[in-house]
């Protein structure tokens, strides 16, 4: 079984942000990256699968990383090989963060497709940084392939995958899916695993393909806020909501504070 | 026109439908148009009735066996059929596990724009802004469609709360007009059915029920480790409620799955939430917002949850979280609370 698994690189999640200067975006040149945390469950996922099909003597398997973005993809990459996966497909764009969902959802089906398709497409659930959780599932309709999101649990099964995927209000719902397909990976389906000493060694021997847009057939007009549909108006900070009453002093004080004002001013306790 | 896909399980129409209802009158009215929502499924003609509490102008019913239970691939080709023949300004449904799972297919397969998540709406001339949270919702992104054609939109739960129903009426919101009643034909016949649902239950098997509880002490990961949770536990017994969690919590196996608050847990509304350690994601807080009275704790100033707390300490919950308990000790014993102030 052939496994990609997208990881995105995001903003470390303790970083204070800041809008930058023309107000769509972040400033985010001095920020640390980390692979997005639901990706890395889709990692941990990808190499679950291809172990389980090695074990039941099946298939061997292949787990392939894939990442669009500036140096910190080739990162994340690098990461997903040290923890495990066979090769890495890095989609050098500078420009990734002008784009869309839509935009990136394209470079990633046009990316499996020139890698010979994938029996499975892994994707974290949402990103930490825009968090839509939309660019998988529309690489899924995109590359004409099923899907299922949120997913918490996956089984191979003689035709195809029997996955479990979350719903609201603690209910969960199984589905089988024909592969190929696209699944979206939701948090709590596994613990991921770090990678080796042995493994970062290994990394450094493995194969990262590198694909410009241009590779992937995507002209100028396809990228980047031209390739977009959707336009970047304003990133801002929310408007503080001035109903709540920060309770300052020492510890101490601010607890004594507090509980005065539940008890006499809400009346709560 | 405005386009809703209203969402129903068990023949019931969920109260997502009420949000979708009030961002979609909203829409209309700026800019001009009517409402239409669209029901899918086997027997939708007897949703109808729930449909009109709505208030649409227009109620359209697909009917047809493969669109329920749901399913991704018979839906998208519902609402593509619907989208590219009517050809409505919005198509709306939620940012739920039904709406975000076929919708982003739907816009991918038009090539049209998708805003996920929205939380708020304002006109710009002839184009609507959009709000979406980024960053776990520590800053907001606006953003607007290009190119003509329906726009497709999910609306995050909790946003677009619908007005209480005033005294007087039962009746539907808007002008009390009967909504026309439509059919729309799709033929699903040729779809393959590569995705099936094999079964639906409840995630947790305990019985934990924080719905009734009148007192309830969340933590999350700003506990760090499951050893230090005690802390949670010992401030919910003081104050005599019972203790909730955040998804990490139960998804690092501090705690069972039917401790979990927000979208994928249990609902509350509590007459005291404390969300400690809890940095306020949407989908937490669709589950603990209407809460009478809420107290976050969080070192870090910006984090969301204090836009939806009363009241709030900035500060390290390992110092001050004892310091509460202490001093709620001291007051159920009669004896004066200690410490400053
Ligand atoms: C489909 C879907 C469904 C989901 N369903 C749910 C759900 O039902 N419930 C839910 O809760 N989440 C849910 N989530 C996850 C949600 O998006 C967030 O990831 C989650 O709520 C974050 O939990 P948290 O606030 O505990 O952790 P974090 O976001 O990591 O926040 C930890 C907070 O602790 C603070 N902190 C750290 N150390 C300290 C300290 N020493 N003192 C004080 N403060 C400190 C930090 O400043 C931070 O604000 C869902 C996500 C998806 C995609
Ligand atoms: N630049 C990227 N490179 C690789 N995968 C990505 C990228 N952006 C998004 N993805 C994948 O799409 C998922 C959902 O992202 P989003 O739709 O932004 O919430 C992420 O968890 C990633 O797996």
């Amino acid at each position: 079984m052939k496994v990609i698994a997208c990881l995105r690189p995001v903003p470390d999640p303790a970083s204070r942000l800041f809008v930058n200067d023309d107000r769509t975006w972040i400033k985010d040149a001095e920020l640390g990256f980390v692979t997005n945390e639901a990706d890395t469950h889709a990692m941990e996922a990808a190499l679950e699968l291809c172990e389980g099909g090695a074990a039941s003597g099946s298939d061997p398997g292949e787990a392939v990383v894939l990442s669009i973005g500036r140096d910190r993809a080739a990162r994340v990459l690098r990461e997903g090989l040290a923890m495990g996966a066979a090769r890495a497909i890095h989609v050098a764009d500078d420009d990734v963060e002008s784009g869309d969902e839509y935009v990136r959802a394209r470079m990633i089906a046009r990316a499996v497709e020139k890698d010979g398709g994938a029996d499975v497409l892994l994707t974290g659930v949402q990103s930490d940084d825009l968090g839509g959780g939309v660019t998988g599932i529309m690489a899924a309709e995109l590359l004409g392939w099923a899907h299922a999101s949120v997913v918490v649990g996956i089984a191979a099964t003689e035709a195809g995958l029997r996955v479990r995927r979350e719903l609201e209000g603690g209910m969960i719902e199984t589905r089988e899916l024909a592969t190929p397909c696209v699944l979206t990976i939701q948090l709590g389906i596994n613990q991921p695993r770090y990678a080796t000493l042995r493994g970062i060694m290994a990394a450094k021997k493995k194969e990262m393909k590198v694909w410009n847009p241009d590779d992937l057939g995507m002209a100028s007009g396809d990228v980047g806020s031209e390739g977009a549909l959707c336009r970047v108006m304003e990133v801002r900070a929310p408007e503080r909501d001035h109903r709540v009453q920060m309770l300052s002093g020492s510890p101490a004080e601010a607890a004594a504070r507090l509980v005065e004002k539940l008890r006499l001013e809400a009346k709560v306790i | 026109m405005i386009l809703i896909v209203a969402e129903h399980a068990d023949d019931r129409l969920k109260p997502i439908n009420r949000e979708l209802a009030v961002l979609g009158r909203e829409l209309a009215v700026d800019f001009g148009r009517t409402l239409t929502v669209a029901i899918l499924g086997r027997d939708p003609s007897s949703l109808i009735e729930q449909c009109r509490a709505l208030g649409p102008d227009r109620i359209v019913t697909i009917t047809d066996d493969r669109l329920e239970p749901y399913n991704p691939d018979a839906w998208t080709a519902a609402v593509e059929a619907v989208a590219s023949e009517e050809t409505p300004a919005f198509v709306l449904a939620g940012h739920t596990s039904t709406g975000y799972d076929f919708l982003p297919r739907v816009a991918a397969r038009m090539g049209r724009p998708l805003v996920p998540s929205c939380i708020e709406w304002q006109r710009h001339g002839d184009r609507a802004v959009f709000t979406r949270p980024v960053f776990n919702a520590k800053m907001h992104m606006r953003v607007t469609t290009t190119g003509e054609g329906p726009c497709f939109v999910t609306a995050a739960p909790g946003a677009f709360p619908p007005r209480e129903p005033d005294e007087s009426g039962s009746g539907p919101p808007q002008d009390g007009g009967e909504p026309r009643l439509d059919t729309f034909d799709v033929d699903l016949s040729g779809l393959p059915v590569r995705s099936t649902r094999i079964g639906r239950e409840a995630a947790a098997t305990g019985t934990l029920d924080l719905g009734s509880a009148d007192i309830i002490v969340a933590g999350g990961r700003g506990i760090q480790e499951k050893e230090r949770f005690g802390l949670i536990d010992e401030l919910a017994e003081a104050l005599g409620g019972a203790v909730g969690a955040s998804r990490p919590v139960v998804d690092s196996g501090w705690r069972p799955r039917e401790y979990q608050i927000g979208s994928s847990g249990q609902t509350v509304s509590p007459r005291l939430y404390f969300a400690i350690g809890i940095s306020g994601a949407v989908q937490h807080l669709v589950g603990m917002q209407s809460s009478r009275c809420i107290v976050a704790i969080n070192k870090d100033a910006d984090a969301p949850i204090f836009k939806v707390a009363h009241y709030g300490i900035v500060d390290d919950l390992f110092s001050v979280v004892p310091e509460i308990t202490k001093t709620v000790r001291a007051l159920k014993a009669g004896s004066p609370p200690a410490g400053g102030a």
